[in-house]
C-alpha cells in the first residue's frame, strides 16, 4: 500500500544549527507510530514541517502524494494539536471543541462529550485560564473526535495524571479499533505507551535512527545476568552496549538474540537471558547512536531524559 | 466538505465566541454614545453639538485584527486549514462584524435625526459630512474604515510574527516618518486651507473609495506576508 506521509531528506537549519539534519521516512496508512526522542530531538519540528505549519529549509514531503502547502485536499485530513496550542482569544473549552467540529466531517459529538465527562473538563472555564493538564485533554478531545485520516499527538500527556493518562491511551486503542487510521504520537513515556503503537520511530540529533516495529524494537537486544565466564562466552559472539561486572558476576546487554544452543549452554552455567524493555532498548541505542557522531552519552544518564 | 463550506466555517470559527467580532465592539459603541451624550448634556451651548467618539469602536477592529493572527491563526492551523482559507474567511468574519457595527452607525444615525439629537442637538452618529450623501454613504465610510483597522492589526500582528518586532517597529517606524513627512510638507507649504477644502469637496464617499484602495493594498500585503508566517 502507498504510505499516506512520504518525508525525504528534510533539513530544517537555524543560526544555531540544523534542528533536522536529513529527516526521512513514510508513514502507513492506518498504523500507529510512536515518536521518540529526547527533548530537542526535532519531534515538534518534523510534525509541524508535514502538516506545513512550518517550513524545511530542504527536503520534501508528500502527503496522500500531494504537497501539502496551501493545499486544503490533504490539509483538512490531518489534525495537528500541538503540546503549547493556542486557542483563539477568550475561548472557553465548550468553544475550542465546537471550532475544532467545525472542519471535521467525522468529528463525533457524542464521543466528545463522553471524553469531557472522562477528563472532567469544565465546559465553561476559558481555555487560557485552564490547568496544563486540562489543556493536554482539549488537545486529546479534538485529535480523536477529528477522526482525521492522520492525527498527530505532541506529547499529548503533559500534566495528565496516571489516571487520565490510562483513559487517553484507552479510549485511543478503542476508538481505533473502529475507525482505523495514521497516528503519529510523540512521548518520552515510552513503556506507557508500548503496547499502543505498532511502529516506532526514533529521532536524535534531528536524524531517524531507528524506524521499525515495535517486535524489532523489543528483540532488537537482549540482557544476560549471570557468572562471568559464562557472559565472556557470550560477549565473544555478539555486540555488546553494555557490560557490568560485580565481582564474580555481572549483567550483559548485546546486539540481537542469542541462538537456541548459546541459551542452553549459558542457561546450564547459571545465565539469565531476557529481552530489553522498548524504553530501555531505545536508550541504548539511543546513547549508541550518540557516542557513534557525538560525545559520550552513558545509558543511565539519558533514562531520565527519555523517561 | 466543499471548498466554500470550509471557508464559510472560518467565519463561523470566528464567530464560535461572539465576543471579539460583535459585542466588544458594539458595547464600546454604547459606552462612546452614553459619554457624548453626558458630555453634551453639560454644555450649556444651544447650537448643534457634533463629536467624533463613534470611531472609538472602529479601533477594537484593531485589535480584533491582532487576536486573529497571533491566536486564531495557529488554531486554524492545528484543525487543517490553508493558510488562504483561513485568511479570506477571516476578512470575511471582518466583514460581517464591520458591516454590524455600520448598521449600529447608522441606526443611532436616525434616532439622533428622528429625536433632533435627543432633544438637545447633540450627534454622535448623524454627522453632516458624513451623512451629505445618503445614509448608506455613512454606512460605507464607517465599514471601510473598520475593515481597515481590521486589516492594519492583522498585517502588524503577521510582521510581527514573521519577522519579530525590530522589523515591526521598523515598518511601522518608516509608516509614522512617511506620515509626519506628508503633514510637515503640507505645513511648510502653508497649505492647510487646500487640505481641509480637499477633504470638503472630495466628500466621504471619495475618501472611501481611497481608503477601500487602502486597504485593499494591506491586504494584499497581509496575504503576501502570510503565506510564509509560522504559527
Amino acid at each position: 500500500m502507498n504510505p499516506v506521509v512520504r518525508a525525504r531528506d528534510l533539513v530544517k537549519a537555524y543560526p544555531a544549527g540544523n534542528a533536522l539534519d536529513g529527516v526521512g521516512f513514510d508513514l502507513e496508512a492506518n498504523t500507529i507510530y510512536g515518536f521518540l526522542g529526547r527533548n530537542g530531538a526535532g519531534k515538534s519540528t518534523t510534525m509541524s514541517i508535514i502538516t506545513s505549519q512550518l517550513f524545511a529549509t530542504s527536503g520534501t514531503v508528500r502527503v496522500f502524494d500531494e504537497d501539502p502547502y496551501e493545499n486544503p485536499r490533504v490539509l483538512g485530513r490531518m489534525c495537528f494539536v500541538r503540546e503549547n496550542q493556542k486557542y483563539p482569544e477568550s475561548m472557553t473549552t465548550a468553544h475550542a471543541l465546537r471550532a475544532a467540529s467545525l472542519f471535521y466531517p467525522g468529528w463525533d459529538h457524542d464521543f466528545a462529550e463522553r471524553l469531557v465527562a472522562d477528563f472532567r473538563l469544565p465546559l465553561k472555564t476559558k481555555v487560557k485560564k485552564l490547568s496544563r493538564g486540562q489543556l493536554s485533554a482539549v488537545g486529546v478531545i479534538i485529535g480523536l473526535c477529528s477522526r482525521a485520516e492522520i492525527t498527530f499527538f505532541d506529547e499529548p500527556y503533559l500534566g495528565l495524571d496516571a489516571v487520565a493518562r490510562q483513559i487517553f491511551y484507552d479510549r485511543l486503542i478503542a476508538d481505533y479499533a473502529e475507525h482505523p487510521r495514521t497516528i503519529l504520537m510523540s512521548s518520552h513515556l515510552i513503556d506507557e505507551i508500548a503496547d499502543l503503537i505498532e511502529r516506532v520511530l526514533v529521532i536524535d540529533g534531528g536524524r531517524i535512527i531507528m524506524d521499525e516495529t515495535v517486535e524489532e524494537a523489543t528483540s532488537a537486544l537482549t540482557r544476560a545476568t549471570g557468572p562471568t565466564a559464562a557472559l565472556d562466552r557470550l560477549a565473544r559472539s555478539h555486540r555488546v552496549l553494555e557490560r557490568r561486572t560485580m565481582g564474580s558476576a555481572g549483567a550483559l546487554v548485546f546486539h540481537g538474540i542469542p541462538s537456541e544452543a548459546e541459551s542452553e549452554t549459558a542457561t546450564h552455567a547459571g545465565v539469565r537471558l531476557e529481552s530489553v524493555g522498548l524504553q530501555e532498548s531505545i536508550v541504548h541505542r539511543t546513547a549508541a547512536a550518540a557516542t557513534a557522531t557525538g560525545p559520550e552519552l552513558s545509558p543511565t544518564s539519558m533514562e531520565g531524559a527519555l523517561s | 466538505m466543499s471548498q466554500t463550506a470550509r471557508i464559510v466555517n472560518v467565519i463561523r470559527l470566528q464567530f464560535v465566541n461572539r465576543q471579539p467580532f460583535l459585542w466588544i465592539p458594539l458595547l464600546v459603541f454604547g459606552l462612546a454614545v452614553a459619554l457624548s451624550l453626558m458630555i453634551y448634556a453639560m454644555i450649556p451651548e444651544t447650537g448643534p453639538k457634533y463629536g467624533g467618539a463613534a470611531q472609538a469602536p472602529m479601533w477594537t477592529f484593531l485589535f480584533v485584527g491582532v487576536s486573529a493572527m497571533t491566536l486564531t491563526f495557529p488554531f486554524s492551523q492545528s484543525v487543517g486549514l490553508a493558510r488562504w482559507e483561513f485568511y479570506l474567511g477571516s476578512l470575511a468574519a471582518a466583514a460581517v462584524g464591520a458591516a454590524a457595527l455600520a448598521s449600529a452607525f447608522i441606526v443611532q444615525g436616525f434616532i439622533e435625526r428622528a429625536t433632533d439629537g435627543y432633544g438637545m442637538d447633540g450627534y454622535v452618529a448623524h454627522l453632516p459630512w458624513l451623512w451629505e450623501s445618503g445614509w448608506w454613504a455613512a454606512w460605507l465610510t464607517f465599514f471601510v474604515f473598520t475593515l481597515m483597522a481590521f486589516v492594519l492589526g492583522f498585517w502588524s500582528a503577521t510582521v510581527f510574527k514573521r519577522w519579530g518586532m525590530t522589523v515591526l517597529v521598523a515598518v511601522l517606524g518608516v509608516l509614522g516618518v512617511a506620515i509626519a513627512g506628508a503633514l510637515l510638507v503640507v505645513s511648510r507649504r502653508e497649505a492647510w486651507g487646500e487640505v481641509i477644502a480637499w477633504f470638503a469637496t472630495a466628500g466621504c464617499l471619495q475618501l472611501t473609495g481611497w481608503l477601500a484602495l487602502l486597504t485593499a493594498v494591506l491586504a494584499g500585503l497581509s496575504y503576501l506576508t502570510l503565506r510564509r508566517a509560522v504559527p
